[in-house]
């Protein structure tokens, strides 16, 4: 029996439930789903295929399905999640599943990614909304970008929606799209939207591992991971490492009350930076750190290791991460500034510059950003003024 | 479109089948090599031996950057004559054996002008790569940018931008880094805001017959080890061609040749937006910091307002040893040999002196009175005070890590960092005793010695045997 997901572009999604459409499909018709659905065929498993040529329209794999209108439907052991906090990208909604096919499962583990088995996909559809106040409004589709486990590691194939929104195509020379819209505090913006290339996805999604380049997924980690979702009609709200591994599509996952958590960004969009406590600060900074930066700033980072800057969550060195540190060779990255973090002082602190800036040469993160994240920006900056001041005339 | 690629067939095909094959993929603007390739007039398919090749019509950005993102190894893009307009970078990965060649400098350009993206120019990762033949204008971060790849030429490129001075310009121009055996020849580095030629943290590098224009730093070799830099040519930049260690990089950088190069007329108001380039001071010919086993020699120096060459510590940027400290099971390369100060933290050696250099067989000249020591109060007020608005000495040694310093008796002084510079014919030489004087205001003198052998400094070889110097 055939199951599907459906969800929205917000990250807070009710389900509508195509439950029983799917019932309704038999493999003899290969449309099923026909209209609301075109090119899932629930009736049938994904289909993955690790060799021959690359797949030109994402509904060759047969993975989810776009409505037009924020709703996607996802295929068997196709699940849909959020994670706790995400990265940043020019305010584009997004939407992400995991697919692990039928017989195998993800290997559970506390530190970075789990070890997904071959033929799993990373599925993640990025929207924009003509206007963030009314986030499921007016809402293009612009790229499904999928990460396809091979024998040999990750692979990287980004898909670009067409206009009428039925259908994305295999596009690895991306694209750069001027992107207007309306901010959560009603202020019309233009992000210069990136979609990547093919070649750039590697930019972010490359590790450095015993001499080795790899491709690595970055978000699906237990401590991002860990947090509810709500499924709809089809289980309603669980906590998404229960869900994984009920599905089959995770196993080894401990009692939850072993897993951490990562800081959940929503309490800041909800609340603001001012209602936080002193830890939950810190926890906050450095679970945004760590999934906005430190797929560069890490000891395997390929990109970011030249700036022996480490904000990967669990660093504890905190001259690597930045306090009192002066840069390598940060170029115009400096604002004029001479420690990455000067304690107690974001006005003087390069990465408060950077990650606040919007001019290009100095912009942090190097990719997918080209406004500025407010309340990213508003986290770290409370942060570094929480710290105690100091003004690094002496060895930290 | 679809980009063909196919095996390059050897030989020459009957010149009638080549005209069919070229009429039959008119339609194309992206042609494979099946049919023998040659369209273009400099380089085309049939003169290159890889695996893949693919000839891309001169402007045809799209063709080009579908190709890039569907490369299999071993394959070579040829460019044809144009401008290809780029919103987005040229990103070269998961192959090796990949080659970027276009027309010539003047006939194919990949320029950014237009692109709103923070992004380099063309920015790759896989081994045995080699660029030629193409010029890349006005990319917003660095020209082209090689990181963590073994095998790299880049061979009669330029790298530039529209503007000269703007501190708004990209970075670097032609820019390898963490990578190994490393060719640059006979390319052109222009107006970067940092470095116009920058080799970091790299290992086995010849660089050779370059000219860097116009950049802040023209040409700098940066925590490198095994490099012969010869026949550049370095003017109207900043600073000329420069060597260095910076704080924190996991190779320590050795066995640099700097040798029959022009560096000329380097004083161009420092225009860097930050960082550490920001400290150079206009009118500097070179530099030699946090280095060791160093020569330089046979170089030719004209003109250049501060100094021709100067020997100074890490410290005179970054004055904490502490920020010095690398951790040893950390380090990547040859290191072990040198005799490395230890540092205060166990397990942890520091590479902020400099020593076991040799300034030899340069010329100097100098017909401009004038100093303009740029951006950099430190530097330029001690330079004000030592040597007013004359030419400083053509040799400066900052004297840090010495244990004796005597500005009247030469034979009083320590040479503890085997600074050498007995084999001069030409020049003067001071050792600035800077720590002291930095030591804000000013007060000390200087020790001035202006003829050759200039002892102490007057050994005229590296110790621990001769240079290593690959052959790329």
């Amino acid at each position: 029996m055939s199951r599907s997901f459906v969800g929205g572009v917000r990250s807070t999604r009710a389900h509508l439930g195509l439950f029983g459409l799917a019932l309704a499909c038999v493999a003899s018709l290969p449309s099923c789903g026909g209209d609301s659905s075109p090119g899932l065929d629930t009736s049938r498993p994904p289909r993955v295929s690790l060799t021959g040529s690359i797949p030109q329209r994402l509904s060759e794999y047969n993975l989810l399905a776009y409505d037009g209108d924020g709703q996607f439907r996802y295929n068997d052991r196709v699940v849909p999640y959020d994670l706790n906090t995400p990265l940043f990208t020019d305010y584009a909604l997004k939407d992400r599943a995991i697919y692990v096919p039928d017989g195998s499962s993800a290997t559970y583990t506390d530190e970075g990614v789990f070890d997904f088995p071959v033929g799993s996909v990373l599925i993640k559809s990025f929207s924009v909304a003509a206007d963030l106040r009314t986030p499921d409004v007016d809402v293009t589709l612009v790229e499904t970008r999928l990460l396809i486990r091979y024998e040999d590691g990750w692979r990287a194939f980004p898909y670009v929606w067409d206009a009428a929104q039925r259908e994305a195509i295999y596009s690895p020379a991306g694209e750069v799209r001027a992107v207007p819209f309306i901010d959560a505090d009603g202020v019309s913006q233009v992000a210069n939207y990136l979609i990547p290339q093919r070649n750039q996805c590697l930019s972010c999604h490359e590790r450095r591992v015993d001499g080795v380049t790899l491709t690595m997924p970055i978000g699906p980690k237990a401590r991002n991971l860990n947090r509810d979702y709500d499924y709809g009609v089809d289980g309603g709200v669980q906590n998404q490492l229960t869900r994984l591994a009920a599905e089959g599509l995770l196993s080894g996952l401990p009692s939850l009350a072993e897993v951490d958590a990562a800081y959940a960004f929503a309490g800041i969009e909800a609340n603001g930076v001012g209602s936080l406590t002193g830890a939950e600060l810190d926890d906050a900074a450095r679970s945004y750190l760590d999934v906005n930066c430190a797929h560069c700033h890490n000891p395997n980072g390929v990109q970011g290791v030249t700036s022996q800057l480490f904000l990967n969550y669990d660093n504890t060195d905190d001259f690597r991460l930045g306090l009192c540190k002066r840069p390598g060779s940060a170029g115009s990255g400096t604002g004029g500034f001479t420690f990455d973090i000067l304690p107690g002082n974001p006005d003087e602190s390069i990465l408060i510059f950077r990650v606040e800036t919007e001019e290009v040469g100095a912009m942090m993160p190097l990719l997918g950003r080209s406004l500025q994240h407010r309340h990213g920006a508003e986290l770290l900056r409370a942060w570094v003024a929480e710290m105690p001041a100091n003004d690094c005339s002496a060895a930290p | 479109m679809p980009t063909h690629t196919h095996a390059i067939r050897r030989g020459s095909p009957a010149r009638s089948q080549l005209a069919l094959s070229t009429l039959t993929l008119l339609a194309f603007t992206v042609v494979g090599c099946g049919g023998g390739g040659g369209r273009f007039d400099t380089n085309n398919c049939r003169d290159f031996d890889s695996v893949n090749c693919v000839e891309i019509e001169g402007g045809d950005s799209a063709a080009l950057q579908a190709a890039v993102n569907s490369l299999e190894d071993d394959t070579t893009l040829i460019l044809g004559p144009g401008v290809f307009v780029l919103d987005n970078q040229v990103t070269i990965r998961n192959a090796d054996g990949v080659s970027l060649v276009g027309q010539g400098i003047e006939e194919t350009t990949l320029s950014f002008s237009t692109a709103a993206a923070q992004i380099n120019g063309v920015d790759v990762v896989g081994d045995d790569f080699l660029v030629q033949d193409l010029t890349v204008l006005d990319a917003p971060k660095d020209g082209i940018r090689v990181e963590n790849s073994d095998g790299v030429t880049f061979r009669r490129i330029r790298a530039t931008w529209t503007e000269e001075g703007l501190s708004t310009n990209g970075a670097y121009g032609i820019y390898p880094v963490k990578s190994r055996n490393v060719l640059v020849e006979d390319s052109f580095a222009e107006n970067a805001s940092d470095a116009g030629l920058y080799v970091g943290q790299c290992i086995n590098v010849v660089v050779r017959r370059n000219t860097v224009r116009g950049n802040v730093a023209g040409l700098e070799i940066e925590n490198t080890e095994y490099a012969d830099v010869y026949e550049n040519h370095a003017e109207d930049n900043t600073g000329g061609i420069v060597v260095f260690d910076l704080p924190g990089n996991p190779i320590v950088g050795r066995d640099v040749r700097l040798h029959d190069n022009t560096i000329i007329r380097n004083n161009r108001r420092n225009f860097a937006p930050g960082g550490t380039v920001a400290q150079i001071p206009a009118g500097t010919g070179t530099f030699v910091m946090a280095s060791r086993r160093v020569e330089v020699v046979d170089n030719e120096y004209t003109d250049n307002k501060a100094f021709d060459i100067a020997i100074v510590s890490g410290l005179i940027i970054a004055d904490d040893p502490a920020v010095w400290e690398l951790e040893t099971a950390s380090l990547v390369g040859d290191w072990d040999d040198l005799g490395l100060l230890a540092g205060a933290t166990q397990g942890t050696i520091t590479n902020f002196r400099s020593e076991n250099i040799v300034i030899s067989g340069n010329s100097h000249s100098q017909s401009m009175p004038t100093t303009n020591y740029g951006l950099s109060p430190d530097f330029a007020a001690l330079f004000t005070f030592l040597y007013g608005n004359m030419h400083s000495d053509n040799i400066i040694y900052d004297g840090i890590g010495e244990s004796m310093f005597d500005a009247v008796v030469a034979a009083n002084n320590s040479n503890d960092n085997h600074i050498c510079a007995g084999g001069n014919t030409d020049g003067t030489f001071a050792n600035i005793n800077a720590l002291s004087q930095l030591s804000a205001p000013p007060t000390a003198p200087i020790l001035q010695i202006a003829d050759a052998p200039f002892a102490p400094y007057d050994c005229t070889a590296v110790t621990g045997g001769a240079l290593v110097l690959p052959e790329l």
